[in-house]
């Protein structure tokens, strides 16, 4: 398509969550969202 | 020896592994939300695509009903195979190390495989013998076995590497040519390839029977 100079093209899972302790969702990651075992996960909020 | 097959919603080779089964002893089909295992002697967890598997593979059947019970049932010296999407879940439930990652090749493939035995002393395997070669079928997307290298190195010490893919083989770039594994005790085992897809010569190859012969082989 004539677009230059892409690199590391990266398609990954993005999972939105309405929560009103955030502080639940790394456990969220490691027990479900995520297996740590083969997948990296980044929290934002 | 009776045989319950899990079906849960998305499941796709419960029928195959049903009659299968039924070829060597009795079988019926469990609901992924039965309380109890009906009194089966061993439990097939067959392939398919478990509640659509969007978000991980295997990622959400372990956490319906019937599954307590597997595990409870597993970790007591219940028979338990998983195959294909139900070895994805064994993996996901922690019966068994390791786990699935996407074919090397990124798409999905459907073709016989050539398998070698390694371990013929897992009551899945006790029909086969070491070194064996067995014609089945394989298809999948997500089906390049993986576990770290320490991983590996201790299902090999301990004999859990039960089937591997033959020389050329291996589509799916499995670690260390690895198609089937079990646990430590050998009660549970996995496989991508289906044996369920090959019990009868007319389709090509009868060699997937062993299996569910080997565990009728096991007193109830």
């Amino acid at each position: 398509l004539g677009f230059d100079g892409v690199a590391n093209v990266h398609v990954g899972r993005l999972v939105e969550l309405d929560v009103p302790d955030a502080s639940q969702v790394a456990a969220m990651c490691e027990q479900l969202l995520a297996n740590p075992l083969i997948e990296d996960y980044e929290i934002q909020s | 020896l009776k045989f319950g097959i899990v079906r849960f919603p998305g499941t796709c080779d419960d029928v195959d592994a049903l009659l299968a089964a039924r070829r060597v002893g009795e079988a019926e089909l469990l609901w992924h939300g039965d309380a109890d295992l009906h009194g089966v002697d061993a439990v097939i967890i067959p392939g398919g695509f478990s509640y659509g598997d969007y978000l991980r593979v295997g990622a959400i059947a372990r956490f319906a009903p019937v599954m307590a019970e597997v595990e409870r049932f597993a970790r007591h010296g219940g028979l338990v195979l998983g195959i294909c999407n139900g070895f994805q879940v064994l993996c996901e439930a922690g019966l068994l190390s390791g786990a699935l990652l996407p074919n090397t090749s990124l798409r999905f493939t459907c073709r016989q495989v050539g398998l070698d035995v390694v371990n013929a002393s897992t009551p899945w395997t006790g029909a086969c013998s070491v070194g064996e070669s067995l014609s089945i079928p394989a298809k999948h997307t997500t089906g390049r076995y993986w576990a770290p290298d320490p991983v590996l190195d201790e299902l090999e010490a301990n004999g859990q590497i039960v089937l591997r893919y033959k020389a050329g083989e291996n589509f799916n770039g499995s670690s260390r040519d690895i198609a089937g594994v079990s646990n430590k005790a050998g009660n549970v085992v996995g496989l991508m390839p289906h044996p369920e897809h090959a019990v009868d010569a007319l389709t090509g190859s009868a060699d997937g029977l062993k299996l569910f012969e080997s565990a009728a082989r096991v007193p109830a």
